[in-house]
């Protein structure tokens, strides 16, 4: 039915990279479990500690300070969750330190667990963010203290695309001697990421966000720095993650990382002029346009506009029904109409995050494809406006 | 080429079998539901009500075994503005508003049916047990093969000129029928229990809903159909016509809420016999007959067994309807439908109604 089939919607996932499907489709044959002393397992072994070196090798770490887990919310999951050991016994327990800060921009998987966290006792404070959606390093300083366990701040914000100082927050949040975790799922693979550089102690990532397989992740944790495990039961990953190895999913990701590691650099250039042509198409002709997230510190892939006077999900199912995907700033899919928290913590109103959507650009992204989002979004806009659904039935 | 239909789906059993229906015809189908932002609404027993996250996840389920689309939109502005603020703005004038049939007016056969024509949709179908029959004289809404489900009565403020761009999937299944027909294509929500009362109104009373909306509804007298002062009430909005009994009032014979003079804000009883009324003046006439025949049935409410009544339309969507025998507690706000047998004649606001001799 569609012209056209465009995909916009690579912070949400990507298909995977043909390299990558090659990867594990040859790895299939590799049944073994990892575990196993004999041939068939150290033969799955040899991969995953390859692996976890190519990874490890990627973001600067050290390969047994990589830890594989089945998603970046399992990563986080898991940093949450060790924080606050009661038991004096353990290594991980924390002296008494009983505060963790976050920010208002927070990925879900974060905000919950800090929820859980506080039902345990714990105190959450979390960092404003300004309109394009960046901390201020002086506000985490004031609300640090003796007490402060972990601060833990988004790397690049999923929806708006957003890149914090993370050097320089992890730099105050170690000066009072708390822990840093960043969760780098929408950094790893699009920005530079060195954990010595940006000094932190845990940083989660995925392999689904760039072009691998879904349901393997990766938790960075320092070395020396305390840990628990979240799942229990199990001497894989050093004891640190119990459960028979994704063998296939962690082929996957370090063809991927692989991959990133040739492609990024020139992907980035080539996207960020696209995601310029795409920005620069919509504001000249859709007039009332309010461009979401930093126009500096942002991903070259995320393009978050908000379009005044339109509900994002009628956009979307317009969109859709052109062949054009993108995703909105709200979940109203999920039965909630609150708006998107992020765009809320910006300071935009709750209309206008209702009218907004995120258009994510990835390595099959083309010109022609650009061109005909501008073409069919300055359609679909005007004629919404024109709807003007309220209106509609006044009498 | 498939014809093309949006489908209003609530992630019920009807509306999931009337997709299914619409695409085993060949229809090229996409679902959508419409958010009201009730929430994670759940009865007492923790059963999903409609709306709620649950419901969406129900409707995206059962259009992903038929390979179908789904969208929602955000239609709670509109649910507020339409039916919720009228529903209390009714109330408080002394009225009972229907808000399902506001629904149906302002939401599903109006901007979701906007939506359909503007994406060049053929079709919005949904899952209510109606019927739409093409005649020489053009489209009609007719009763469904379902008389006991039948609801023509909601929905008779369909424009007229909209009926061709509607289809009603269950017109000719019943209530069992279509269980069967979602257990034999094993739809994921065939044993969903059936969704009941006004969507909007969770965990409470309407009446609890309505003061917490309302906010402080002023007391006032009541008096009997004489002009006595008998007592008093605790704010109208807790008075519908024809209630009997709530009033604290001693009395021989039982007594009844007569009528509501939101002007004066009483409300005044009688005996049973002062209830009925044969004579009633109709707003908001909204026809879809072109011949309207001198003598006609109407209903006064839903379930109400259509009775003999004359009709005579005026100017500005007004009318006026004579019943040959006079209906008990004809009751301002309701809506009174006209039918000739299946077909339905159209149909308004009941604005007063009274006895004429």
């Amino acid at each position: 039915m569609a012209d056209q089939q465009v995909y916009l919607d690579h912070n949400a996932t990507t298909p995977l990279h043909p390299q990558v499907k090659t990867a594990m489709t040859e790895a299939m044959e590799v049944f073994g479990n990892p575990s196993s002393l004999h041939q068939f397992g150290r033969q799955a072994r040899k991969l995953i500690e390859q692996a976890r070196n190519d990874i490890a090798f990627f973001i600067n770490a050290g390969t047994e300070e990589i830890i594989f887990v089945g998603s970046g919310s399992e990563a986080n999951n898991t940093v949450f969750n060790f924080s606050f050991c009661q038991a004096t016994h353990c290594t991980a327990h924390h002296q008494g330190r009983m505060e963790i800060i976050t920010t208002r921009i927070e990925h879900p998987c974060v905000l919950e667990s800090s929820k859980c966290m506080c039902d345990r006792g714990i105190n959450v404070d979390y960092l404003d963010v300004d309109r394009y959606g960046k901390i201020a390093i002086g506000q985490l300083e004031e609300k640090l203290s003796d007490k402060t366990v972990m601060v833990s701040v988004m790397m690049a914000n999923n929806e708006i695309g957003t890149i914090q100082d993370i050097k320089a927050a992890a730099a105050v949040a170690h000066a009072r001697g708390a822990y840093f975790h960043t969760d780098a799922v929408q950094a790893v693979g699009k920005i530079f990421v060195d954990v010595k550089e940006l000094g932190v102690d845990f940083l989660s990532f995925s392999a689904h966000k760039i072009y691998g397989p879904k349901g393997v992740g990766a938790l960075f944790v320092k070395k020396g720095v305390p840990f628990c495990p979240f799942i229990r039961g199990g001497h894989q990953e050093r004891g640190r993650r119990a459960g028979t190895e994704n063998t296939l999913g962690i082929i996957g990701f370090a063809k991927a990382i692989e991959m990133r590691k040739k492609e990024m650099a020139e992907e980035t250039v080539r996207l960020g002029k696209l995601k310029e042509m795409l920005r620069e198409g919509l504001l000249k002709n859709i007039p009332q346009v309010q461009l979401n997230g930093h126009p500096k510190d942002c991903l070259a892939s995320t393009l978050n506009v908000s379009f005044a006077g339109v509900e994002g999900e009628a956009i979307l199912l317009y969109l859709d029904l052109a062949g054009i995907a993108v995703s909105t700033g709200s979940a109203c899919s999920s039965g909630s109409l609150d708006p998107s928290h992020v765009l809320l913590a910006t300071g935009t109103t709750p209309e206008l995050a209702h009218s907004s959507i995120r258009m994510s650009l990835g390595r099959q992204t083309t010109q022609e494809d650009i061109n005909y989002v501008i073409t069919k979004m300055t359609e679909i806009i005007e004629k919404l406006r024109g709807m003007s659904t309220v209106s509609l039935h006044e009498r | 080429m498939k014809k093309r239909v949006l489908i209003a789906m609530s992630g019920g059993v009807d509306s999931s079998v009337a997709a299914y229906l619409l695409k085993e015809s060949g229809y090229e189908a996409v679902g959508v539901t419409m958010c009201l932002g009730i929430g994670d609404s759940r009865d007492d027993d923790g059963t999903p009500r409609c709306c709620g996250s649950n419901a969406i996840a129900d409707a995206r389920q059962v259009c992903a075994q038929l390979n179908m689309a789904h969208y929602v939109l955000d239609f709670s502005r509109e649910l507020e503005r339409f039916v919720v603020d009228d529903f209390v703005a009714e109330y408080s004038a002394g009225r009972t508003p229907n808000p399902c049939i506001r629904c149906n007016e302002y939401l599903k056969f109006g901007k979701l049916l906007n939506y359909a024509k503007e994406l060049r949709f053929d079709f919005l179908a949904t899952g209510h047990y109606a019927k739409i029959d093409y005649s020489q004289k053009g489209y009609n809404l007719c009763r469904p093969k379902d008389r006991k489900k039948d609801q023509t009565y909601f929905l008779y403020r369909i424009k007229k000129a909209d009926l061709a761009a509607v289809l009603f999937p269950l017109a000719d299944y019943t209530k069992e029928e279509v269980r069967r027909i979602a257990r034999q294509a094993q739809l994921a929500v065939a044993a969903k229990p059936q969704s009941q009362d006004i969507c909007f109104i969770i965990g409470t009373d309407y009446k609890e809903f309505l003061v917490n909306k309302a906010g402080n509804v002023p007391g006032g007298d009541i008096v009997t159909t004489a002009g006595d002062i008998v007592g008093r009430h605790n704010g109208i909005i807790n008075y519908t016509r024809g209630q009997r009994g709530g009033l604290g009032i001693a009395a021989k014979e039982p007594l009844y809420v007569i009528d509501i003079d939101a002007k004066n804000n009483r409300v005044i009883i009688g005996s049973k016999k002062e209830i009925p009324s044969n004579f009633v003046a109709v707003k908001m006439f909204n026809r879809l007959a072109d011949d309207f025949p001198a003598k006609s049935k109407a209903m006064i409410r839903y379930r109400h067994t259509p009775a003999a009544c004359r009709i005579k339309i005026l100017d500005n969507d007004k009318a006026e309807a004579v019943f040959d025998e006079p209906q008990e507690a004809v009751t301002p706000g309701q809506s009174i439908v006209f039918y000739n047998d299946d077909i339905v004649l159209g149909g308004g606001l009941i604005e007063t109604a009274r006895m004429r001799r």
